[in-house]
């Protein structure tokens, strides 16, 4: 929930050169730029908003301060959030010290945006190749780039493809890196301190995609690890501007591929907060959407097992899981005719009903699945190897958890009750009875533990979605009635729904993290600036601090136990 | 509320005489002498559900309209119903409900009594992300997504549908498959293979 | 016998050896294939010939019609002669193996063991430590960051392995007095009782010896694909490429467990109740029925290592040589201890 009036108060009671506003929506200190480095450290520290969500820049294109910056912070004995919000036209001093996920956070602001930090230890580009000129998110820069080469080979007639207006290629395009950026990308990254360095990546099966990491090796040992990303990178803020908001839930299940529904979820409760419609939403929708996000949340978690085990040796779990997975992705496919890439959700509710049988399969699923996890339990949990591989390796403290910014069962394996089904509920999460895992040490191992017993947990809330949704009858509604369609169209495909001016950050639990969306909006069909606050992103960020003095084989087991999706670190 | 997780450390005896081995290798031996569950493609094939989201199809006029909606929707864009060939008014709403435009490209032409016929439906697939906002946009029931999924092709040209194309698949699925009924699948011998042994007895369901 | 005699009888050996042991290697990668796809529910290779039996003549013909390459700085003479000094010693133990009882055939006593040195085992781990160099020469002549990683590796395990190996052997030599594989078999078969049942710390820490001489799981680490890809294997193409993994996985897996069931399970000895006697379901063989249990005891062997590959997961580097100075040989001391005690207890 939003930071209450009270804390507001004493906020600029103790602070008195800042503003506090509460919108309908937010909490808000306004403070200047100069002054940033000491409110947000009194913030953090006095005040105890230690948990850092977000940050990042909105292009207002006034005359004097052009760029609007904000943090988003979270207090997590309290369960409020904030945001602090500046002005500045070239720079801001840099707040690495006091959280690292914002180092990182401050690159990608000055890659897409050009905005300098001072302080800041080694700003490059987060994305982008180190040689390229533009700032891509600027409001002047256009949605498919400078169009400067020329690639004649896509408009040759092979085949008899004389394609006319836009079923064909066009001629030109944007500028492609070549071999000579990408060797001054390596180049310019953090000093090595060891002879060899191992370039693990881009192209490797053992990172989750690809990911580029440099390890500055003394033997075995890893003395110094480098991170570079970008390399799956779409521009899907720089889409989200010109795109209407029910059209933009396409783009939302192909950043973390693995877990659409629960993007989809995510960003249509979103929108749902910033219409004020989340009370007309109908309860059979809401059950659906509970339901259906949970047998997600058990099918990443079982690629995410089997890839676990896949890594570290033991083969045969990799297809046991995936054989379960492919009894979710067939239930998935029966009711919303897709496996991968779902979108089923829609601003009001879903887009059909579920068709008759499904509610049996899913029971029979919901019988089966707990017997075969118990097996492969055998198989890990207590065998001496798979002890030794993960204990004590990749500690994390409950510091370590407020500095890096990282959530989801990467958090509650160190202990931090963080779950915002439980802190913020949406959808139907406040009708349903479930329990949060929580580890001690913070190691794989606890990790490990706990999203196993998350599977557990997930198949409690289908069982008492599936009886809910059995006493009600076909016939009741699934997609939100509007009152009144002058004002506020709500149909199946989105067409003229204006959104009211105002801005808003929501967050759902994706089974990686925390999936948050901050909607500036002006009013009217498109957002003005859509930030999308990717948890694997900040979940990757704690890697290099992992990783120093370690052997090579734990790379493979540190990596796997946070769990990190390419497309949703990238965008 | 919140529930702490925790496994028990081996004691001696399962140390020095390897249960934690033994318990994992009963596991995978009582696995490898039950049935195979894989489909052995290209020869086992599985028959797609109803809904799934496939190439797309035009629905023809054939009695089965969804009335009063299309006399409605016909009347307002002045567009003449041709028996046997595409349900399309013209309306252009698939258009505006796509996240990407550019990919149809739809025109009428003017018959001689007045009225308008489409003429021109283009889709260039390679840009469509296939999430069915079209669908849900078309207010004749007109534009489906059929079952078709093994469209791998040498040729860009096999990627954009025209209108005969379109309706051609739309005449085929009215025949082949509009009268099944919303089951979640068809019981077909591939899944038996996979669901087997979850004991799964779905109803015979009629139309509903 | 004669000098004509004797070469055609020790030709028809070698000849029968190689093309037995690199024909059924060849076999083994269906085998296991088999294996491991039915515990992972799926029927493995179907399509080559019926239920995949063609499948190695495929996969042979693909591999021997492949591009030779040579990496433009790798060095060409090492990077050659390892795959000869893989290939070679793993061969060469089967030359002291023996597989049966003696047999007579046309008027000949013919023991079927190629050399019936007085120092058998010893020749047989022996050629064991050779295979070090068929690893550390490729991983150097590579010349890539990742093979040299692997072969460091795999180098280190082999090493340590080597002793354990040859202080767990110690304990069945003991017993039996002497250095020779046939006459350890003969041992068992007078005394009338299966090395296993007097030794069974000694059996447990040969096979875990096994599984880590011949690079399986739980000590593959240095191919473990998440991290090094094929380790020391990964700038090497078609048969080159394919001649490691038979070598190590197949070949050297066949001689271990051969030297196991001679010192552990009695050879080609019939079902053994301890210190009472044999019970032969196959005597109306003959002495043939040797060979029959000689390959019985194998295959049960090769099978165990199949299925403790597909279950477990994999050690780390450090645990493993941890694992084998710290545990394992001082299991394997105590069982010499032991052993020195049992030793006289036994008639000759």
């Amino acid at each position: 929930m939003q930071a209450t009036e009270k804390t507001l108060n004493e906020i600029k009671a103790k602070i008195p050169y800042v503003d506090v506003k509460k919108e309908k929506l937010t909490s808000v200190v306004y403070v200047q730029k100069e002054l940033l480095f000491n409110v947000l450290k009194a913030i953090k520290e006095d005040f105890g908003f230690k948990l850092f969500i977000d940050h990042s820049v909105v292009d207002t294109l006034e005359a004097d301060n052009r760029f609007e910056a904000f943090y988003i912070l979270y207090n997590v004995d309290t369960k409020e959030r904030m945001l602090v919000k500046t002005k500045t036209e070239h720079a801001l001093p840099s707040v690495e010290k006091l959280w690292f996920a914002a180092k990182w956070a401050e690159r990608e602001c000055y890659d897409m945006f050009g905005v300098n930090y001072e302080g800041h230890e080694h700003l490059v580009r987060a994305f982008m190749w180190d040689t390229y000129s533009h700032y891509p998110l600027r409001k002047d820069f256009p949605l498919g780039g400078y169009e400067t080469v020329e690639l004649p080979s896509l408009n040759e007639s092979t085949f008899g493809d004389n394609l006319s207006g836009t079923m064909n290629y066009k001629r030109t395009h944007t500028y492609v890196p070549t071999l000579k950026d990408l060797e001054y990308t390596e180049r310019n990254r953090i000093k090595k301190k060891a002879q060899v360095v191992l370039n693990w990546g881009p192209l490797h099966p053992g990172t989750h995609g690809t990911m580029w990491f440099l390890f500055d090796l003394e033997g075995e040992r890893i003395v110094q690890t480098d991170v570079i990303l970008g390399q799956l990178h779409r521009g899907v803020e720089k889409l989200a501007e010109h795109e209407p908001y029910q059209q933009f839930l396409v783009y939302t299940d192909r950043m973390d591929y693995i877990s659409g529904l629960c993007s989809n979820q995510a960003w249509t409760v979103t929108v749902e907060r910033l219409l004020g419609i989340e009370d007309m939403v109908p309860l059979k929708a809401k059950y659906i959407r509970t339901m259906m996000s949970e047998l997600q949340r058990i099918n990443s978690h079982l690629l995410w097992l089997g890839t676990y085990a896949l890594d570290l040796g033991a083969l045969t779990i990799f297809l046991y899981a995936f054989k379960e997975r492919e009894k979710i992705m067939d239930i998935i496919e029966g009711i919303t005719g897709a496996r991968l890439t779902i979108s089923y959700t829609r601003i009001g509710g879903v887009r059909m009903d579920l068709p008759q049988g499904a509610l049996d399969v899913i029971e029979s699923f919901v019988k089966f699945f707990p017997k075969e996890l118990k097996d492969w339990e055998k198989i890990l949990s207590r065998n001496r190897i798979w002890v030794k591989r993960n204990k004590e390796v990749g500690v994390l403290t409950k510091e370590d958890i407020y500095f890096y910014g990282l959530t989801g069962a990467v958090a509650r394996g160190s202990g931090v009750f963080y779950d915002i089904r439980k802190l913020e509920p949406y959808d139907a999460y406040s009708m349903v009875d479930f329990d949060v895992p929580l580890g001690e040490n913070g190691d794989c191992y606890d990790r490990y533990l706990v999203r196993v017993e998350e599977m557990r947990q997930s198949i409690r809330i289908i069982e008492q979605c599936l009886q809910k949704l059995k006493t009600m009858s076909p016939n009741e509604p699934f997609m939100a009635e509007s009152g009144d369609p002058k004002k506020l169209k709500l149909t199946l495909d989105g067409i003229g729904l204006k959104v009211p001016a105002g801005e808003v950050y929501s967050s759902g639990e994706n089974p990686r993290g925390e999936l948050g969306f901050y909607i500036n909006s002006k009013g009217g069909l498109k957002p003005y600036r859509v930030k999308i606050r990717p948890g694997s992103f900040y979940n990757l960020c704690v890697y290099p601090h992992l990783m120093e003095n370690r052997y090579i084989a734990d790379a493979v087991t540190v990596l796997a136990s946070l769990d990190p999706v390419v497309g949703e670190v990238d965008r | 509320m919140i529930k702490k997780v925790f496994e028990k450390p081996l004691n001696f005896l399962e140390t020095i005489f390897f249960l934690d081995f033994i318990k994992g290798m009963s596991v995978t031996i009582k696995q490898a002498f039950t049935k195979t569950i894989t489909t052995h493609y290209p020869y086992e094939k599985l028959t797609a559900p109803k809904r799934f989201r496939g190439f797309f199809g035009h629905k023809t006029v054939n009695g089965l309209e969804p009335q009063p909606a299309f006399d409605e929707w016909a009347e307002r864009m002045k567009v003449e119903p041709q028996p046997s060939k595409s349900r399309c008014v013209v309306c252009y709403l698939c258009k505006k409900a796509c996240p990407v435009p550019d990919l149809f490209e739809i025109d009428g032409k003017k018959l001689e009594n007045g009225k308008k016929v489409v003429s021109v439906f283009n889709m260039n697939l390679m840009l469509c992300t296939f999430c069915g906002l079209c669908v849900d946009a078309c207010p004749v029931d007109c534009l489906f997504q059929s079952d078709i999924q093994e469209t791998a092709s040498f040729s860009r040209k096999d990627a954009i549908l025209n209108l005969e194309k379109l309706e051609l698949i739309g005449k085929v699925w009215q025949d082949r498959r509009e009268q099944e009924p919303d089951r979640i699948w068809i019981d077909d011998e591939a899944r038996e293979k996979l669901w087997r042994e979850n004991k799964l007895n779905l109803r015979k369901v009629d139309n509903a | 016998m004669s000098i004509i005699a004797l070469g055609i009888i020790i030709a028809v050996k070698v000849v029968v050896i190689l093309v037995i042991i690199l024909g059924i290697g060849a076999y083994l990668t269906l085998v296991e294939r088999k294996v491991a796809a039915h515990i992972q529910r799926r029927p493995g290779p179907m399509v080559v010939g019926w239920h995949g039996l063609l499948q190695p003549l495929a996969d042979g013909i693909k591999l021997l019609t492949k591009e030779d390459i040579l990496p433009s700085s790798a060095n060409p003479i090492l990077y050659n002669l390892a795959i000869v000094m893989a290939l070679v010693p793993a061969t060469l133990v089967f030359a002291v193996v023996p597989f049966g009882p003696e047999i007579h055939i046309f008027g000949y006593d013919i023991k079927p063991i190629l050399t019936d040195v007085n120092i058998g085992i010893i020749l047989a781990f022996a050629f064991g430590s050779l295979a070090v160099y068929g690893v550390a020469l490729s991983g150097w002549a590579s010349n890539s960051k990742y093979a040299l990683i692997g072969a460091l590796r795999k180098a280190g395990i082999i090493i340590s392995y080597e002793v354990v190996i040859t202080f767990a052997a110690l304990g069945p030599i003991m017993l039996a007095k002497s250095l020779s594989t046939y006459d350890i078999v003969m041992a068992q078969i007078h005394q009338k009782v299966w090395y296993i049942f007097l030794q069974p710390i000694s059996f447990v820490v040969f096979v875990f010896a096994l599984l880590a001489e011949t690079g399986r799981v739980p000590f593959d680490i240095q191919e473990a694909e998440a991290e090094l890809v094929t380790g020391f294997t990964v700038e090497y193409g078609g048969m080159k490429f394919g001649l490691f993994p038979l070598v190590e996985w197949y070949v050297e897996v066949l001689s271990l467990s051969s030297i196991l069931t001679v010192l552990y399970l009695g050879g080609w000895s019939p079902l053994n109740i301890p210190f009472i006697g044999f019970v032969d379901p196959f005597f109306f063989l003959g002495a043939w029925s040797g060979f029959i249990w000689f390959i019985i005891k194998v295959s049960i062997l090769f099978l165990l290592v199949l299925w403790l590959h597909w279950t477990l997961p994999r050690y780390r580097i450090d645990q493993i040589t941890t694992v084998a100075w710290k545990v394992m040989l001082p299991l394997a001391l105590f069982n010499i201890l032991i052993s020195a005690f049992i030793a006289p207890l036994l008639r000759g």
